[in-house]
């Protein structure tokens, strides 16, 4: 994964992209016990090309094809790992992006997703797997309600943290309160 | 709940624990390790030919 961050490092100091975390399992394994994955789920600043609200990561394809980086149905190959770029999709994306922890894998530079905000991201998402995710960041402990309560309310998420209480912990607030 | 399960699920938390403490350096060498093995599983004709008969 060095090889593949470096790549993407050269890539920011080009100035095809702008700031990038990374998020997904990769991001969660950053807290967590490692979790297979196939995929790095790479979210990404891009630089406003010709004011057009809309993002677009062809300048990302191109820059990367052209120097002989495969792409493969979503994903960018690039050394050995399958690269999805995700532009933010909403506000709570665009947060992460900003507040995300520097970190580094075998001296390469990068950024990580806080704990926080990769399960307010996971609580969104919603999937069975998301749910799963969220349950092992709130067994590690590794989670501070003080971050991710404030998250949660800016993002209109607070309701559905109730439901994920109820439907798998303990009572409507998952850290347990209710029940002390 | 027996005494052995208890020892069981004692072992994985302690077990989860330690890899959670790796460096992120050294988990991401799990990752790519945990990766090739499940692309071996998943190419494996082994894999296949259970499937043709299911």
């Amino acid at each position: 994964m060095k090889a593949t961050l470096e790549v993407i490092n050269r890539m920011q100091a080009d100035g095809v992209i702008g700031k990038y975390a990374i998020g997904g399992a990769v991001g969660a394994t950053f807290y967590l016990d490692p979790l297979a994955t196939l995929d790095i789920d790479i979210f990404v600043s891009l630089k406003d090309r010709q004011g057009s609200p809309l993002a677009t990561l062809t300048p990302i394809y191109d820059y990367l094809t052209s120097r002989g980086y495969k792409s493969e149905k979503e994903y960018l190959v690039i050394a050995g790992w399958l690269v999805q770029f995700l532009p933010p999709s909403d506000a709570l994306d665009e947060e992460a992006l900003q507040q995300a922890v520097e970190t580094e894998v075998e001296g390469a530079h990068t950024r990580v997703f806080t704990a926080e905000h990769l399960v307010a991201i996971a609580l969104r998402t919603a999937r069975a797997k998301d749910f799963a995710r969220i349950l092992q960041f709130v067994e590690a402990g590794v989670l501070d309600s003080s971050k991710l309560d404030p998250i949660l309310k800016r993002h209109g998420l607070l309701e559905k943290w109730e439901q994920f209480g109820v439907k798998f912990l303990r009572g409507p607030d998952p850290w347990g309160r209710d029940n002390l | 709940m027996s005494e052995w399960m208890r020892k069981v699920l004692e072992s994985k938390r302690a077990t989860r624990q330690r890899l959670r403490e790796l460096s992120f350096s050294e988990k991401v060498k799990l990752l790519e390790k945990l990766r090739d093995r499940t692309l071996g599983i998943a190419q494996s004709p082994l894999r296949k030919d259970r499937r043709i008969k299911v």
